[in-house]
């Protein structure tokens, strides 16, 4: 027995190392970040280390690029590194630098400790990669898991402000649920295909499609996946937890997040489950309809720029779900494309919030945007930029995005999704075109008016410390000077003095020239989505 | 067209499983009191959810030092961390080289962690 269970198992399972690279990038990227955070010097601290972080995740991108086209499973066949996992990796990746820089300056990075932060958000990213690479049911629960217990805790670095700790533990709660129905319906997926490989359910999919323990299976994976992309009903706790986490967090969140989880529902029900697509697809194009209501019309009341960016996120989920039914190589193309742009457009937007942000004492509300357009072009127009491409306006890439998908969705008999894509689109406009209207049409407030905004500066509100911290002062050291200052003249009026903050108006103009680049020639964008959908050989 | 019969028969394991688990909690409920031991005059202790014979010495609210909680979390980590060693060392002839490796970088990253964990100074007692 044990000279059998030797011969068996002397040689490892077959590991193909170069295709693995950029998963090694960020485990050791994270560790050196980790380590190098520990340095009692403040300079390295904060310097240092959001550099090496960066440098990890461009280490991580052009190991992808280096293993563009190689399309095999690795690790005895339990990761599958492909187009689809490298094109989504990009992704992944684009949503962390971006978020390097928002924190680079932030005050939730500093309070948690930097080291901390940002060997979080790598680990973060690492699970994303695991998740969308996994062939495998235990693999895909180690990613998801990976994925999710780092971003807990970053939503909750903000720790001396309540909201925070709020949305930490919101998110921990009832991302919680959410794993624990994927493991049960994992745990049925294995149940009735007797194999936690991919490869294994795919041969029973087409028979087992009407077995009741399938589907339950398939319902309960479907369910604790949706929570991850905040697809409505499961969505209750974006807004809360998009509101309470730090901004640049919960740009990184609406981003990645949003591509791991529409990545891996795609590489889990449009790979083994789909000879079951019968059983399944009613049920997701209903979510969709679901979604992209609630999504448009949640999002119609709100004055937190957060919140409404939240309802925003779930009307989108909604709209990547249409390319997800349709089972057709376009339709996962279309996917990946608009979680592509779907990066640029958000990020431009949350880049904007960060910096007004700091600058005002307003926090993400909608009037801290006012009278932008006068006197802040390089943020009033990425805002505007972004807000008009969620909406899908021609010349931004938000129309090609939603072209494509709407044409999938056409192209297999899905035309009435389409159409609600449509409406909801329509419904959009009157929250997308508020902020707009609140950038470019109303004034900057003056000083005299600003005055209500003093005291809470003075209480040592969060939006007070953040904007202190990013002009270079510690935060709450102000606290007492204002107080004490005649309230006839703020030293913080509501428009805000400029901080010098070069790292985020810089991510707000590129992703705002990205999202102009690709709505005027997409070409490239779409063949890069196109590899990842071809990616999936079983389609059409 | 399904028969009546049908349906509930797809659905007999489920009633079962719900009438079994409603009966039987039910039962196991009213049986602890009416079999269990009655005291004459009810006690504190008896009321609270761990009772084991002696009244408790602090009161619910007494707040502990979290320097237990963290110790003992990480006695835990490293714990179970270790319990992963003694397989592959066990067996490690029969794996080879391959299992070498593999478990040489899994003790390089519990190294890491408790480096990083002795540098901020968890391992100290405040």
């Amino acid at each position: 027995m044990t000279g059998l269970l030797a011969q068996a198992t002397t040689k490892g399972p077959p590991i193909n190392w170069e295709a693995l690279s950029p998963f090694i990038a960020l485990v050791a990227g994270g560790c050196i970040v980790l380590l190098v955070g520990l340095a009692r010097s403040a300079f390295i601290r904060r310097q240092v280390v959001p550099v090496l972080t960066l440098l990890t995740l461009g280490a991580t991108a052009g190991l992808g690029v280096w293993q563009w086209d190689i399309n095999e499973g690795i690790v005895a066949n339990a990761m599958v590194v492909d187009n689809l996992t490298l094109a989504l990796t990009m992704i992944f990746v684009a949503g962390g630098i971006a978020a390097v820089f928002l924190s680079w300056r932030s005050i939730a990075s500093a309070e948690a400790g930097e080291g901390e932060y940002y060997a979080l958000m790598l680990m973060s990213i690492l699970g994303m990669l695991v998740l969308v690479a996994a062939n495998d049911l235990v693999v895909l629960f180690i990613g998801f898991e990976l994925l999710s217990i780092p971003l807990y805790v970053l939503c909750a670095t903000h720790m001396r402000r309540e909201q925070s700790l709020e949305s930490g533990l919101k998110y921990l709660i009832i991302g919680s649920v959410g794993s624990a129905t994927l493991l049960y319906g994992l745990a049925m997926l294995y149940g009735a295909a007797g194999g936690t490989n991919y490869g294994d359910i795919a041969a029973v999919a087409a028979e087992m499609a009407d077995d009741t323990l399938f589907m339950v299976g398939i319902g309960l994976v479907l369910a604790g996946l949706a929570f991850k992309a905040s697809v409505a009903p499961f969505h209750q706790w974006t807004p809360d937890v998009y509101e309470g986490a730090p901004t640049p967090v919960t740009g990184f969140m609406a981003v990645a997040t949003k591509a791991a989880a529409f990545g891996v529902i795609i590489r889990l029900f449009v790979g083994p489950l789909i000879d079951a697509t019968t059983t399944w697809a009613p049920a997701f194009a209903t979510l969709a309809v679901i979604t992209i209501i609630v999504g448009n019309v949640g999002a119609l009341g709100q004055s937190s720029l957060k919140r409404m960016l939240a309802y925003s996120s779930v009307a989108q989920a909604g709209y990547m779900i249409a390319g997800v039914v349709v089972t057709t190589q376009l339709g996962i193309a279309a996917t990946v494309f608009y979680l592509a742009i779907y990066v640029v457009m958000n990020l431009a937007a949350f880049a904007v919030i960060t910096a007004r942000e700091r600058e005002t004492g307003l926090g993400d509300d909608i009037s801290s945007l006012y009278g932008l357009g006068r006197d802040r072009p390089f943020l009033a127009w990425p805002m505007t930029i972004a807000m008009l491409a969620l909406a899908g306006f021609p010349v931004t890439a938000g129309f090609f995005g939603k072209i494509y998908l709407i044409n999938a969705a056409v192209n297999n008999g899905y035309g009435w999704l389409g159409v609600v894509i449509v409406v909801g689109s329509a419904i959009s406009l009157a929250y997308y075109l508020r902020v707009v209207a609140a950038v470019w049409m109303r004034e900057a407030p003056a000083a005299s008016t600003s005055l209500s905004a003093v005291p809470i500066m003075a209480g040592g509100s969060p939006e007070g410390d953040e904007a202190a911290y990013a002009a270079g002062r510690e935060p709450g050291a102000d606290v007492g000077r204002v107080v004490s200052e005649d309230f006839g003249e703020p030293s913080i009026i509501t428009s805000g003095p400029r901080i010098s903050q070069p790292e985020v108006i810089f991510v707000a103009v590129f992703c705002a020239l990205v999202t102009i680049a690709f709505g005027v020639y997409p070409e490239p964008l779409m063949d890069v989505a196109r590899d990842a959908g071809e990616a999936l050989q079983s389609l059409r | 067209m399904l028969q009546i019969q049908d349906v509930i028969r797809a659905y007999l394991p489920a009633i079962v499983f719900v009438v079994l688990g409603i009966g039987l909690g039910a039962v196991f409920a009213s049986l602890n009191s009416v079999l269990g031991p009655k005291p004459k005059h009810a006690r504190r202790a008896t009321a609270e959810p761990y009772e084991s014979g002696l009244p408790s010495e602090v009161k619910k609210t007494m707040r502990f030092g979290i320097s237990f909680y963290l110790v003992a979390m990480l006695f835990i980590l490293f714990d179970i961390e270790t319990i992963f060693l003694f397989p592959v060392a066990m067996q490690l002839k029969a794996f080879g080289t391959f299992a070498l490796i593999e478990i040489s970088v899994f003790i390089v990253l519990l190294f890491v962690a408790f480096i990083y964990v002795w540098r901020r100074g968890a391992l100290e007692w405040k």
